[in-house]
């Protein structure tokens, strides 16, 4: 037996510290904010300004980023990940341990942990849970793949929980699925229509509970006061929806929300001298680049798409990277709120994030890359663009999804720099559904790409082996026609390997391989913007700490965490300009009714004569 | 929605022309409204299989857009297609359409996983108080404006109104917008800059305030944009009535101008205005696209638009029948009122 | 309009045949050459005098000239190298200055250049996307007319069915189902435009065929293609151009709504453009308001130029509404 890590409670003493704070406040301040509800006759309340659509609050089925942030909230999990280093914490689990053979898991569970209807949240749940979707594939639409190395899961009693696996998989500890109340959910006739959105309160686990939701309008969670972690700050939380990123600014300006995230430069820059706002520049989660089509092929070899055949030349790849100057899309394109890029995983996972050693660097120097292209025999032709030994004109399509600014952005700057090295760029500035087209056809030569990184890094390596590549053309996992030998054994390495740090070394080898063969170019990490009021917020914690951002974390540490400022009334209730504006419209209204009755009037009369 | 409507002239004019067809003499009345009916009805059809094949060519796998940033395997995204009929062969899926249709059931939205016909009915009411107001309030103003304009023909009141229309005709409505939402919204602070309703309202009085104050500066951009053709169109009708034999007629027998004006010109005078009005509700369903974008307003607009870019094929279908059948349903009554309406066919 | 304009429109007078610049070689039908062209000359002067009585018409045409003018002498007024992205001459966000009379974008370009630049694409949108659906719809209208029964039906059905598919919404999916080009924005506006023109060269098709000349015409042998040439089309041609201005004005502003949509393609300078860089930059909440008036402005003068040209166009050419205005 090997014993791992058994965390109680959040490791580091700050946070410690908080949740004794938090547990102080709520358990001392009991009465005295009661009496100040009453008085002031409404909750406190946290209102974040929200554009996507949920698709389903079922977590069986629910797929888009909001959905699965409000589960996170709603539903606890087996395991949670730390706020400040973003390593797995306990949740559900309180200690888990792994057979010799490394195939058999058994997590012991907290003890008295409750649903939010008062039944005993055992075991047996979270057996039902992950069973239910090894068992009905629409149980299995959102979170299959988390299960399906799964052989069997048990609940030889209340407190424990016995997963046996059918080869060992080290992202045990970071599966990301909500734990549903069998007693609620074993009436469920068909998982594929269900989506958990008729009967409010919502039957959940988590630090809130859902009570309401109008779609396309706004979701409300409330406080669940009895989370074992310590009650959430706030009472409530109320998403909002907005489909113009300007209007929720201004929505924040005016206190209307709390909470904005995803913003531009441009706004962050604008809202960072407001008074009673406070603006979070948080390190990115997300990497952006680029892929260069390496000659798109079938798992069993047969090319598909019309890829530039130059392209197969690594050199040529090596240039094209070296052609572009990512500093400058720091500063041009994200105003300075990115980082420039080399490995694969972003900084902030700091145990697997990769850098190149002085030698190895692909640094911007066009003067380099235009030499390594003489080199390699693409001489320029008459019109400056360069042709390759087998006379091919170096004529690049470059893919760019038109639905992200920055990408856009980017894209034109890459168009000239690849300009400058002989190599001429057709820019297809196209939605995000023929992006979607183009690499699935492999009809493309360079094309955007971008993935937000989980702090288990398995499934953004695992869309570059040979494994994710079509069996035949059509869905794939595949992001990029990346087939490596190297890489896959590296791959199929990390995941059997238990031990954190001998994973993380396998994880940076794989990136150096990646960066190397240069089909897969990171440009930036992008930060991520937000802003919130801190006239309504006094404290909000980020994930990871410091740099951390708010929205999209993968725990619920801040919206549980926020503390109300003193006089945290969102309501601005009706104003002097409501009213104005009212009796405005109400006299237009009145007046025209009025003139066109009269005339209606008169007309008849006149008719009847 | 400004788009390629250009009835500010005199000339131009979307409505289906009367004038060609002959019209419905007593005898004829019954053949006229079935010729009606079928007509609407074919349109119906085809439109209801243009929607199929439009949005079947649209670019982009509705799976791939839901999994997006997702750590889905294949067989995930398989289940998916499965749930979403998208497994089956094109031709299966037209039949299962057409079926479909002919028990009112439209699909359910891969995006929001309920019928669509539920997620019409939700948005659609929204839709229609923003655009109908808009709509309604635009007509009054244009005929209020439009009757004084042609009654001082020439005046400089006269010239100002056309003026301010025409420019105010010429903005592209969602600039207009954004500008008021910089100048009214987030400037003077006077409205709020999106949305329908501040969550938590309650009590029927506090929420038809509350509703009231946010769709003033969409109402106003949408009267602003739309008014000049009603103007324009009274104006010039309202000329063409006071060049009558019967108004000159009604002067020499010495009545007041005003009441000559009130009692016999501009009810004369309206019906053209009533036709563009009819045709003009017809467009209130698909008429606020832009104007729901830029003020967040939740109806039927931006569902349209949302939907779009996944494709959320049986929404997108649904909503593109849905707005085509208000036109079509608007355009045949206002054919079949029209003959009604105007005393000189009548008679 | 729709109740009284088709048959009723104009009565059989000479009618000038090549108005305004538009100066056809199709209406020569007279025989001595010298006397053609003084009467053309003549109606030329006429219409001008006509035109000139109408002051809206003429700031119309000033504005024209003014865009059209800028969008020509974009060439020698903005270089090529001011709208790099990678070597902008300017700063992020600087706001208006004598360097910058309308300050930059977010690359530090001028948007003064930008909206000279972008005059360029959104007056050739305007006119192109007006070319496909004004010849679209003559084509249309003349040939349902003319022919009447089973054909004119069918292509009246058709406009019929075009006419009630929302415009803007089938104009989104056009634009997103072709290729991201400035032809396709063309291609969508010209598709989605053409309904309306198409009603009205069959309805004046109609009253011109009713005509007693067309009636000798067609007795003395003249055929369809003859007929509808030579005698149709020069006298549809004067309505056609007045509808033809204000679409133009109505592409202008499509143009730019598509591209606000983000649905143009976003290396193309145009006006509608430049409004989307601003509004994803978020310029409306972060007060960069140089970069969001100017464009809508521009769209606004050049919509307003055209309907004035337009409305004045229709005026002179059109005597029962000449009185009017």
């Amino acid at each position: 037996m090997v014993v791992r890590q058994t965390p109680s409670r959040p490791r580091s003493s700050r946070w410690t510290a908080l949740g004794a704070a938090v547990l102080a406040f709520v358990v001392g301040s009991l009465p005295t904010a009661a009496a100040a509800e009453s008085a002031d006759g409404a909750p406190t309340t946290l209102t974040l300004a929200v554009s996507q659509p949920v698709d389903s609050l079922s977590p069986f089925l629910a797929q888009r980023a909001i959905s699965t942030n409000i589960h996170r909230l709603v539903y606890d999990y087996l395991t949670n990940y730390d706020a400040e280093t973003n390593e797995p914490i306990g949740a559900i689990a309180e200690s888990w341990e792994v057979s010799e053979d490394q195939l058999t898991w058994t997590f012991h569970l907290r003890d008295g942990l409750e649903w939010s209807d008062g039944e005993p949240l055992t075991a047996d749940d979270v057996a039902w849970t992950y069973t239910t979707m090894m068992e009905d594939e629409a149980a299995a639409t959102a979170n299959g793949n988390f299960v399906a190395n799964f052989e069997k899961v048990t609940a030889p009693d209340d407190a424990t929980v016995v997963v046996k696996l059918a080869e060992p998989q080290a992202t045990m500890l970071a599966l990301d699925v909500p734990i549903l109340p069998r007693h609620v959910w074993e009436n469920v006739d068909d998982f594929a229509s269900h989506n958990n959105d008729q009967d409010f309160p919502v039957v959940g686990s988590g630090p809130f509970v859902l009570t309401g939701y109008e779609p396309n309008r706004s979701i409300t969670l409330e406080a669940n006061p009895d989370y074992w972690r310590g009650a959430p700050g706030f009472d409530r939380i109320v998403f909002r929806y907005y489909n113009d990123q300007d209007a929720m600014v201004e929505a924040l300006r005016k206190g209307e929300v709390s909470l904005v995230s995803q913003l531009t430069p441009a706004q962050a820059d604008a809202l960072a001298g407001e008074s009673g706002i406070t603006v979070n520049d948080a390190s990115g989660k997300r990497f952006m680049g680029f892929t260069i089509n390496p000659g798109a092929r079938t798992q069993d070899g047969d090319p598909i798409g019309d890829g530039h055949p130059a392209l197969r030349d690594r050199d040529v790849r090596r240039a094209i990277t070296m052609a572009i100057d990512k500093e400058a899309i720091v500063e041009r394109v994200y105003g300075g709120y990115a980082e420039a890029a080399e490995g694969y995983i972003p900084s902030r996972y700091g145990d697997y994030h990769w850098t190149p050693a002085g030698d190895e660097r692909l640094a911007f120097d066009p003067e380099a890359a235009n030499a390594l292209l003489d080199e390699a025999g693409y001489e320029r032709g008459e019109d400056g663009v360069r042709v390759s030994p087998d006379g091919e004109r170096l004529s690049l399509r470059l893919h760019v999804h038109n639905d992200r600014p920055d990408y856009v952005q980017t894209g034109q700057f890459v168009e000239e720099w690849l300009t400058d090295i002989g190599v001429e760029v057709q820019g297809e500035y196209v939605d995000p559904g023929k992006i979607g087209d183009a690499l699935t056809s492999g009809e493309y030569d360079l094309i955007f790409t971008g993935w937000a990184v989980n702090p288990d890094p398995d499934y953004v390596l695992g869309i570059h082996t040979c494994d994710a590549l079509p069996v035949e053309p059509g869905t794939m996992r595949s992001d990029s026609y990346f087939c490596n030998e190297d890489y896959d054994e590296l791959y199929r390495r990390q995941i059997a390997e238990y031990d954190p740090q001998e994973r993380a070394n396998l994880v940076k080898e794989m990136q150096q391989i990646l960066y190397e063969e240069a089909v897969v170019n990171v440009l930036v990490y992008p930060n991520t913007l937000e802003a919130y009021r801190s006239d309504q917020i006094a404290s909000i914690q980020v994930q990871p700490d410091p740099g951390g951002n708010i929205w999209g974390q993968d725990g619920y540490w801040s919206f549980w965490s926020a503390q109300p400022a003193d006089a945290a009334g969102s309501s601005s209730g009706v104003s002097g300009a409501l009213i104005a504006g009212i009796a405005a419209g109400v006299v237009v209204v009145g007046a025209g009714v009025v003139f066109l009755v009269v005339r209606h009037r008169s007309a008849t009369a006149e008719d009847r004569e | 929605m400004t788009g390629t409507q250009a009835p500010v002239t005199a000339a131009a004019g979307s409505a289906p022309d009367r004038g060609g067809e002959g019209r419905p003499g007593r005898g004829k009345a019954l053949r006229y409204i079935a010729g009606r009916l079928l007509t609407s009805l074919l349109s119906l059809v085809a439109v209801m299989f243009t929607a199929f094949f439009l949005f079947r060519i649209l670019p982009g796998d509705p799976v791939r857009a839901m999994t997006e940033g997702r750590s889905v395997s294949v067989e995930q995204m398989e289940e998916l297609r499965r749930q979403f009929g998208l497994d089956k062969p094109l031709p299966q899926q037209f039949v299962d359409y057409c079926l479909g249709l002919l028990r009112f059931d439209l699909g359910v939205s891969y995006q929001y996983r309920v019928p669509v016909v539920e997620l019409i009915a939700d948005r659609l009411w929204p839709t229609v108080l923003l655009s109908g107001t808009g709509t309604l309030l635009a007509a009054l103003l244009g005929l209020w404006l439009g009757t004084r304009s042609a009654w001082r023909r020439g005046s400089v009141s006269d010239r100002v109104n056309s003026g301010v229309a025409l420019t105010l005709w010429s903005v592209p409505t969602f600039w207009f917008g954004l500008i008021l939402i910089v100048l009214l919204a987030s400037g003077a602070d006077l409205f709020p800059t999106g949305g329908m309703m501040t969550p938590g309202t309650t009590g029927a009085v506090a929420v038809t305030l509350d509703v009231a104050h946010h769709m003033v500066l969409p109402v106003a951009t949408m009267v602003a944009v739309l008014y000049a053709q009603y103007l324009m169109i009274m104006r010039s009708s309202l000329l063409d009535e006071m060049g009558g034999d019967y108004l000159v007629t009604a002067r020499a027998k010495g009545l007041r101008d005003a009441l000559v004006l009130r009692r016999h010109a501009v009810p004369n005078a309206l019906l053209p205005a009533v036709t563009l009005i009819f045709l003009n509700i017809g467009l209130v369903a698909s008429g606020a696209i832009l104007v729901e974008t830029v003020f967040s307003w939740p109806g039927l607009g931006t569902l349209f638009y949302e939907a779009l870019s996944v494709p959320d094929l049986p929404l997108v279908q649904a909503l593109f029948i849905f707005f085509s059948a208000a036109v079509i349903l608007m355009n045949l009554v206002a054919d079949l009122v029209y003959p009604l309406l105007d005393p000189r066919v009548r008679s | 309009m729709s109740t009284t304009e088709p048959a009723a429109t104009p009565e059989p007078r000479p009618a000038p045949r090549s108005p305004g610049p538009v100066d056809g070689p199709e209406g020569a039908t007279a025989s001595p050459r010298r006397l053609a062209r003084q009467r053309r000359r003549r109606a030329l002067a006429r219409f001008w005098r006509d035109y000139r009585a109408n002051r809206a018409g003429l700031f119309g045409l000033a504005g024209l000239a003014l865009f059209v003018l800028v969008a020509l002498a974009a060439p020698w007024l903005v270089q090529p190298a001011d709208l790099s992205v990678t070597r902008a001459p300017g700063l992020p966000y600087q706001p208006p200055s004598l360097d910058y009379p309308l300050g930059t974008d977010n690359f530090g370009r001028s948007v003064l250049d930008l909206v000279i630049w972008g005059s360029r694409v959104s007056l050739l949108v305007g006119f192109l996307a007006t070319l496909v659906s004004v010849t679209l719809g003559a084509l249309i209208g003349i040939i349902a007319g003319h022919f009447g029964g089973a054909t004119g039906t069918v292509l009246m059905r058709v406009t019929d069915w075009f006419l009630v598919l929302p415009t803007l919404v089938l104009a989104i999916a056009l634009a997103t189902v072709l290729s991201r080009s400035v032809f396709t924005i063309i291609l969508a506006i010209g598709v989605t435009a053409w309904p309306t023109t198409a009603r009205l060269v069959r309805a004046q098709t109609l009253a011109v065929e009713a005509r007693p000349y067309i009636e000798r015409a067609r007795a003395l042998g003249g055929g369809h293609l003859h007929i509808m040439m030579r005698h149709v089309l020069p006298n549809v041609m004067p309505l056609v151009l007045a509808q033809t201005t204000l679409l133009v004005a109505s592409s202008i502003i499509m143009e730019s709504t598509l591209a606000f949509l983000g649905l143009g393609d976003p290396t193309t300078v145009s006006w509608g453009g430049v409004l989307q860089d601003a509004r994803n930059a978020g310029a409306v909440s972060s007060g960069v308001w140089w970069y969001l008036l100017p464009p809508g402005l521009a769209i606004a003068l050049v919509a307003l130029s055209f309907t004035l040209c337009g409305r004045a166009l229709e005026g002179v050419l059109n005597p029962r509404l000449r009185d009017r205005s």
